[in-house]
């Protein structure tokens, strides 16, 4: 015992130089198989110092770790007293060199576990389980060595293994999976990092996200050459610029508000529902969002009061382009109550209540997403009103009084994206109580006035 | 030899399709002051109906869907148009026989103020 005990944290060592000798067995295969189904079903119990009985008794008779090793290792105690653990640990590296190029590398590695497992075990537990377990063997079977030679046991064993080896492959298989899919997550957030900061985002992946950043980053842009614009308008009128100068200034904001329509057209082909909910622009503005933008008819009551003096001729022509304008969104708008009816009936379908049929249900719901794309034509529409509205204006007025007219309009909105920042930015005291975030409030401004409108979306 | 004779057939066949449709059309189009080529199921085409009603204009309207020899008029219609594209035709507005347009021509042609001439011109209108 005391030469057992000198071994420490080597109890298994000298088993190993056995196991060498095993290996090319008809049994190796058997013992490592039942290694590594005690492994699987826990060698956890074999650290416990207290039960033997019951660590027996908890496992079924089929696994046993070590058949043959109490026996053997009382024969090599006995016999070879102190190892030299030298030549035990070479042999070790022998076996794990052994195993590895062979099919059996998985193996190795749980014989390492178990290693590290027989390492931290007390030597003198691990000597009364294996004593044990040989009295347990010998009991069961009829073979003097203590060898399991039942065929049933050998029979299932067997398929033990190979059950094992096939759940083994395919853990293996599935966290090459996943690794692989961690490295090229990672991959496309670097590139989407990268093309984000150098804004050479092409829209041309198609999914949802990329189009709207492709359209918020655009507007952005547009946004700037409008206050540059806006800046020119002012300063070209204070000096008082000559009409064929002006007039340069006044058709270059004309274009840039077509090219923003353009814009939003190419956008809404592709995510119409980013460019009809206002997430391109900013809360106050959102506050006023009608169908994707602003209401021409709405903007021209704001702004027509500033553009005096205005002619007899004048006044008719933009009240007429006022009334006309409320026809026309008027008559979008029923349009698009229709559209929203049509819709809601599809998706209600015929039963609510009662669970739909898989069939049905795909069904209605086919007919809905194919709806959707008539929401593409009411956004184009009403830009399209817009654009007119906007073009008739210069038609009605004078170089300057248009270049008033645009200076206006510019400076309007920019002043909703100052209340935007304004709000977004304003004191919280008063609102400590308030669990509410300050998005939660935004919302709340935008309900109210857009309700009434289309508040669906 | 009877290959050939069928496809020719073919041919004159769609060709006399597409001529009935396209007269189909012209007829209808010239028996009111407001024509309004529609389906029963699209919104736009409830929209452009809205519009001329809430200007106290009634128009006559063709829906394709109930209509027969509809899907000639319709292609009849994409073709006046110059519309290739996938997007539905409908609506297509006719004003004292002639072509006005799609529902955003229609649209322009009121924002720039020229709808109501038009219209008082095909007596839809009298103010």
């Amino acid at each position: 015992m005391a030469s057992n005990q000198g071994e420490g944290d080597h109890t298994g060592l000298p088993n190993n130089q056995l196991m060498a000798t095993n290996f090319f067995d008809q049994e190796g295969a058997a013992y490592f198989g039942e290694l590594e189904e005690a492994l699987m079903h826990g060698v956890a119990g074999i650290t416990s110092d207290q039960d033997k009985t019951s660590f027996c008794t908890s496992r079924p008779p089929t696994l046993d770790i070590f058949p043959s090793w109490p026996i053997r290792f009382q024969q090599v105690s006995k016999t070879e007293g102190s190892t030299d653990s030298g030549s035990v640990q070479n042999t070790i590296s022998q076996m794990d060199s052994e195993e590895s190029p062979g099919s059996r590398k998985a193996s190795s590695e749980l014989f390492g576990k178990q290693k590290e497992e027989m390492a931290s075990d007390s030597p003198q537990t691990n000597q009364k389980l294996k004593t044990q377990e040989k009295r347990r063997l010998v009991g069961s079977t009829s073979d003097k060595d203590g060898k399991a030679v039942d065929p049933k046991t050998l029979k299932r064993l067997a398929q033990n293994r190979e059950a094992a080896k096939k759940s083994r492959l395919r853990k293996k298989a599935y966290i090459q999976q996943l690794e692989s899919s961690r490295i090229k997550l990672t991959q496309l957030e670097q590139d989407l990092q990268r093309a984000r900061a150098q804004g050479m985002f092409l829209g041309g992946c198609g999914t949802d996200g990329n189009v709207s950043s492709v359209f918020d980053m655009e507007y952005s842009r547009w946004l700037d050459e409008g206050c540059k614009n806006t800046m020119e308008l002012r300063q070209g009128l204070e000096v008082h610029l000559p009409d064929a100068d002006l007039r340069a200034i006044v058709d270059k904001c004309l274009t840039h508000y077509d090219q923003l329509f353009q814009l939003k057209a190419t956008a809404a082909k592709l995510d119409v529902f980013h460019i009809i909910t206002g997430m391109w622009a900013t809360p106050a503005e959102r506050c006023f969002l009608w169908m994707g933008g602003f209401k021409p008819s709405e903007l021209l009551r704001v702004i027509m009061p500033q553009l005096d003096p205005l002619t007899e001729g004048q006044l008719v022509g933009l009240y007429n382009l006022q009334q006309s304008s409320q026809q026309a969104e008027e008559a979008l708008f029923q349009g698009l109550e229709q559209f929203q009816h049509s819709l809601a009936n599809t998706v209600a379908g015929d039963s609510l209540i009662e669970s739909a049929n898989v069939g049905t249900y795909t069904g209605h719901m086919a007919v809905a997403v194919g709806k959707f794309a008539n929401l593409e034509g009411f956004v184009r529409q009403a830009d399209n009103l817009r654009q007119q509205s906007l073009h008739q204006m210069h038609r009605i007025l004078t170089i300057r009084q248009a270049a008033r007219c645009f200076l206006a309009i510019g400076e309007y909105h920019s002043r909703l994206r100052a209340l935007s920042s304004l709000w977004a930015s304003r004191p919280r005291e008063n609102l400590m109580n308030e669990s509410a975030l300050p998005v939660t409030t935004e919302l709340q401004i935008v309900q109210q006035p857009v309700d009434g409108h289309f508040s669906g979306f | 030899m009877q290959y050939q004779a069928a496809v020719a057939a073919e041919a004159w066949g769609y060709m006399a399709a597409a001529m009935e449709g396209l007269n189909r059309v012209e007829r209808l189009a010239s028996e009111s002051a407001v024509v309004v080529f529609s389906v029963s199921t699209c919104c736009m085409c409830h929209a452009v109906k809205r519009l001329f009603c809430g200007m106290g204009v009634s128009p006559a309207v063709v829906e394709l869907d109930h209509e027969p020899h509809g899907d000639d008029m319709a292609r009849a219609l994409a073709r006046l148009l110059g519309c290739h594209g996938p997007s539905a035709v409908v609506p297509v507005v006719f004003i004292g026989g002639k072509l006005v347009g799609a529902m955003d021509r229609v649209m322009a042609a009121h924002i720039n103020g020229s709808l109501v001439p038009l219209l008082k011109q095909a007596g839809a209108l009298w103010l």
